[in-house]
């Protein structure tokens, strides 16, 4: 039996020593652990696309460091045991940066492979505070921005410049994301109380229930409709959830997460009005910075179809800060762009300015763009940047 | 090797209790040969794996005998009492969340769960320690819903465990302070290595031999078999079938841990339905009267799933590269799942148990 | 209170008819059909032409709903009988779990088809909008298809009762749901029979992706799930094969759900669901054969 092991211990050994050997050194590798089948791939997918859009562009320019990027990739098949392996296989593969799923649920199991193995690991478009140090570790970033800075800014963007005074809170407890957004929401809302706001009401409903009349009802029973309804939702219950609240003849502003971006989904509530979306970039051939146009063209000509919602665009950021960063640091050892990263304070892209901080790893206060849904038409109207970011306590609760 | 002789059958049901002390070892000895065969067949998927140093089969592997030990876990209780159970998926979410409170970081869980009680923030556990705990635990609220549950049977049984599932998801989705409701509750320990999750397999199959010979587990044989008859003879059926649910929602829960410690995040929705239909799919492919079943099925169905997925991915034959279009294994998994069912209604193994082929000197 | 009373009912139609469904088949074949709820979402994603993209492609949804409702009953029954044949037909004379794990791998099957044809991300739809409308009714104001789904519930309880109750081949399915070998005996053809309940079972299926349908305006392949659980938990509470215990548990249990929404308090509200399974543990320890006892499903010796 020892003599077995003793076998079997010398073969790991060789074996363990063969592998770093694979990663030549002629390219950079980036590693996708996402999922390529199942129901996340419809949102990794996207972000995907954009991240290699961003490597082409790199690689046509004459690659990163002097070196061609070379992609690598493996199917997390939308399951968190198999996102560790796929993990553990893009590493096998030389990955120097490993891309894991959008949401933190599904990512997190390849990030922590990467995280044990001292890779860096961004997270496509996760909003929760744990995709970064907090649930992950000191080498794991996220691309998007956190959740709740979009419940804040709906918030205080319908305050200040809506005049909405009173606000109902319905909140959908199936993910950490809708919650993140509430969070946000109810963060803000005392400063907002303190000049003149009124949080008139609040409730909670499940996304997979088949009817919310009853919270309907609740609202209904309001002495007055309420200016604002700040709806922590997302898909697929978002669609049934505003369709019922503007079937019951509720025509209250309606406050979302960028989760419901898109005009995908319009025909489902014909001539929807007063509905606001934050989003980083617009996909309605509006946004005030004509290279997101370019990049949407570029996306279109790419993959065949215009981006369906935001979450295209963090994977493309994604993309160019880990590059600036390497860049800067002159390598693609982790801690070295780690720390380059962590220099970053409010660093230009296409999808408004990002900043990173040995302690947070995320974006807690950054430009969103608003979009109004009038008549069933989704369009910009305006910009907003939180007053002050969003603290620590409150993306922890 | 071969497949001989079943435990069910070389104990006749109203015998079994009427036997007597000495009969008891000689039916151990006879039938020990079967958990030690399953430990072995295990053993040498664990040194193959070890052998060829790929990461992720190594983690493929992991997850296998974390399965082992969930169908195991599953059998002891829908394979000796004939109930079949949706609800034992609870246990497993029970003894993940238990691990994750004893081995986490005390700062970290102050952070993220500030509800729990003070001496269980400052207590941090080896994983090992945990787990048995973890086990405990399970068993512990096993013992609690079974008082209540085990006077139900048939399909009113199986939808009471259904609701009991219900409960605790529902519970842990929402308590934020103690569970971090349905956000992942990060920074369990992550064990890469494959032994513990081979001692914890092994373990759980040797559980479930010793409690199959047990008076408890040959009784409940007895009464899933011919109800009427056991309950004339004396068997107190409620009483054994809680036995029966308290040891496998230990197993359960011990499967639990290990889980938690092979991803190192948890959420309550990992352990609802999915992992309740797959786990007992494998339970019912392999034969769920017997404890070889529920392991071949896990051993079985895994290496089909990875085929596929390997199918999926991308062969090369001589050349040119065969890949079947994403989702199909799925889909097959199904077909082929409908396709032994419809073949060997009563599973792969039947009843039987993986046995050596009985020599002379036995009869 | 008018209004909890219509949001109860409402609710409780669509577990009433999926409870229906269920218990039908279970009358017949004693199989505890776990693809129900993604022969709902089929029947649903029948309406669209099978597109990856996110933008929903309308097919048969446009048509005018005079054809439109026949073609997804259509739909729902032609996929509940093909299931029958291809699959449940081999299965039965195999025991209860076996025949359930057999159901939920085909529901499996039937759900990795519709996510390669259709993708993960839900579709939207805008089905018959004019439904969406609400409308005034003694003080209460609800979506007039919140009406139609009661009204139209109940049309179908009528119709069905009188169909078991009035012809020749509801008399034969009565029969079989109550004993099924001695009606075998008694000449009753099973194939007929059975494929008979599929075809029902299935176009109750149907009726419940329509109203879902009309009343979400998105289609996920994830829809049936919930209700096919509510549906199969109200078959059993109300006694599994019989039809008319299914269809009251299912309003009770649309009842609970809405009364403890608007009593529970906001904190303890997101543990609702844990409040309506205990009480259905609670129902099925005093009432083990479900509130209305079928004749044939007692346990005998």
């Amino acid at each position: 039996m020892t003599y077995k092991m003793r076998i079997v211990a010398t073969a790991l050994a060789s074996i363990s020593i063969a592998y770093p050997a694979l990663a030549d050194d002629k390219t950079i590798v980036i590693g996708f652990a996402t999922a390529e089948s199942g129901f996340m791939e419809a949102y990794d997918k996207p972000a995907q696309e954009a991240a290699l859009i961003r490597i082409d562009e790199i690689n046509a320019a004459g690659g990163l460091l002097g070196k061609q990027i070379k992609v690598v990739k493996a199917d997390t098949k939308s399951d968190r045991a198999e996102g560790a392996k796929a993990g553990l296989s893009v590493l096998d593969q030389g990955a120097d940066l490993v891309v894991v799923s959008c949401d933190y649920d599904f990512g997190s199991p390849a990030a922590l492979a990467a995280e044990d193995a001292g890779h860096i690991s961004f997270f496509l478009c996760a909003e929760s505070v744990k995709a970064g140090i907090q649930g992950v570790g000191p080498h794991s970033f996220s691309a998007s921005v956190l959740a709740a800075v979009q419940g804040a800014t709906m918030a205080e963007w319908a305050f200040k410049d809506k005049g909405a005074k009173d606000f109902y809170r319905l909140l959908d407890t199936w993910t950490a994301y809708n919650k993140g957004i509430c969070d946000g929401f109810d963060w803000m809302m005392p400063k907002l109380e303190a000049q003149g706001a009124k949080l008139v009401g609040e409730d909670t409903f499940k996304n997979e229930d088949a009817s919310i009349a009853a919270q309907i009802t609740r609202i209904k029973s309001l002495p007055k409709e309420p200016d604002a309804i700040m709806l922590c939702t997302m898909m697929p219950g978002a669609v049934s959830a505003i369709k019922q609240i503007r079937a019951a003849g509720i025509n209250s502003m309606i406050l979302n997460g960028s989760g419901v971006d898109g005009s995908y989904w319009l025909s489902a509530v014909p001539d929807l009005t007063n509905f606001y979306v934050p989003v980083q970039g617009s996909i309605y051939g509006d946004d005030p910075n004509p290279d997101v146009l370019k990049f949407n063209a570029t996306y279109k000509a790419k993959t065949g179809a215009d981006p369906s919602s935001q979450y295209v665009f963090p994977g493309y950021v994604m993309v160019d800060v880990w590059a600036k960063a390497v860049e800067r640091a002159g390598t693609t050892d982790a801690d070295a762009v780690v720390a380059e990263l962590e220099k970053m304070k409010n660093e230009p892209t296409l999808f408004g300015p990002r900043t990173f901080t040995p302690e947070l790893h995320h974006q807690n206060q950054t430009r969103y763009l608003i979009v109004e849904t009038k008549a069933g038409k989704p369009g910009v109207v305006g910009n907003w940047t939180i007053s002050e970011p969003v603290p620590m306590a409150a993306l922890l609760k | 090797m071969g497949v001989a002789a079943s435990l069910a059958n070389s104990t006749a049901p109203g015998a079994a209790v009427a036997e007597r002390k000495p009969a008891r070892f000689a039916l151990a000895r006879r039938t020990i040969l079967t958990p030690i065969l399953l430990s072995l067949l295990l053993l040498a998927i664990a040194l193959i794996t070890v052998m060829t140093g790929s990461r992720p089969f190594n983690q493929t592997v992991i997850d296998v005998f974390v399965r082992v030990i969930l169908v195991v876990g599953l059998y002891i209780f829908i394979g000796n009492s004939g109930v079949l159970s949706f609800g034992h998926i609870g246990f497993t979410c029970l003894g993940a969340y238990a691990a994750a409170w004893l081995t986490i970081n005390p700062m970290m869980k102050r952070g993220s769960l500030p509800g729990l009680p003070e001496w269980l923030l400052e207590t941090r556990l080896p994983y090992w320690q945990s787990a048995v705990l973890a086990a405990l635990f399970a068993a512990l609220a096993a013992l609690i819903f079974g008082r209540v549950l085990m006077r139900l049977s048939g399909i009113a049984a199986s939808i009471a465990t259904f609701a009991m599932l219900a409960m605790i998801n529902t519970i842990y989705s929402n308590w934020e302070s103690v569970t971090g409701a349905t956000s992942s509750v990060v920074g369990i320990p992550i064990v890469r290595v494959i032994w513990p999750y081979l001692i914890g397999a092994v373990a759980a199959i040797f559980i479930a031999w010793a409690h199959a010979i047990s008076r408890s587990g040959l009784a409940l044989r007895a009464a899933r078999d011919e109800p009427t008859a056991a309950a004339a003879s004396g068997i107190d059926i409620p009483r054994e079938r809680l036995v029966a649910f308290v040891v496998s929602g230990a197993v359960m829960g011990l499967g639990g841990a290990l889980m938690a410690h092979s991803i190192g995040v948890v959420t309550p929705d990992t352990f609802y339905l999915g992992l309740t239909f797959i786990t007992l799919s494998m339970l019912v492919v392999g034969g769920m009267g017997s404890l070889s079943g529920g392991v071949v099925g896990v051993v079985l169905l895994s290496a089909l799933i990875q085929a596929l997925r390997w199918l999926e991915a991308g062969v090369s034959l001589g050349g040119s590269t065969f890949a079947l279009p994403k989702g199909v294994q799925e889909i097959a998994l199904g077909v082929i799942m409908i396709v032994i069912l419809a073949l060997r209604p009563s599973g792969l193994m039947g009843n039987r148990e993986l046995t050596l082929p009985r020599s002379s000197r036995n009869k | 209170m008018l209004q909890i009373l219509f949001d109860a009912l409402s609710l409780g139609s669509l577990y009433a008819l999926g409870a229906l469904g269920i218990a039908l088949i279970f009358g017949v074949m004693r199989l505890v059909n776990f693809a129900h709820g993604d022969v709902i979402a089929f029947c649903v994603f029948a309406l669209l032409w099978p597109s990856t993209d996110a933008m929903a492609i309308v097919f048969a949804g446009q048509l005018p709903w005079y054809l439109l409702v026949p073609f997804v009953l259509l739909c729902g029954a032609g996929l509940s009988v093909l299931c029958e044949i291809v699959v449940f037909r081999r299965f039965r004379k195999a025991n209860p779990a076996t025949m359930m794990i057999a159901s939920f791998a085909l529901g499996f099957v039937i759900r990795y088809f519709l996510l390669m044809l259709f993708s993960s991300r839900p579709k939207s739809i805008s089905l018959l909008p004019e439904l969406s409308q609400p409308v005034e009714i003694l003080g209460a104001r609800l979506p007039l298809l919140q009406l139609i789904t009661i009204v139209a519930t109940m049309v179908i309880l009528i119709g069905l009762t009188l169909f078991l109750r009035q012809t020749r081949f509801g008399l034969e399915m009565r029969a079989a749901a109550e004993n099924f070998s001695m009606a075998r005996m008694l000449g009753v053809r099973a194939n007929r029979v059975i494929m008979g309940a599929f075809a029902l079972s299935g176009a109750l299926a149907a009726a419940i992706a329509l109203i879902f349908g009309i009343q979400t305006g998105t289609l996920d392949i994830q829809m049936g799930a919930s209700i096919m659980l509510m549906a199969f938990i109200a078959t059993v509470i109300g006694g599994l094969g019989s039809l008319g215990g299914a269809v009251l548990a299912g309003f009770l249990l649309g009842a609970a759900s809405v009364i403890m929404q608007v009593m529970l308090p906001i904190d303890a509200r997101p543990f609702r669901d844990a409040f309506v399974y205990g009480a259905v543990i609670l129902v099925l320890l005093f009432r083990p054969q479900g509130l209305i006892a079928a004749r044939g499903t007692k346990e005998r010796v």
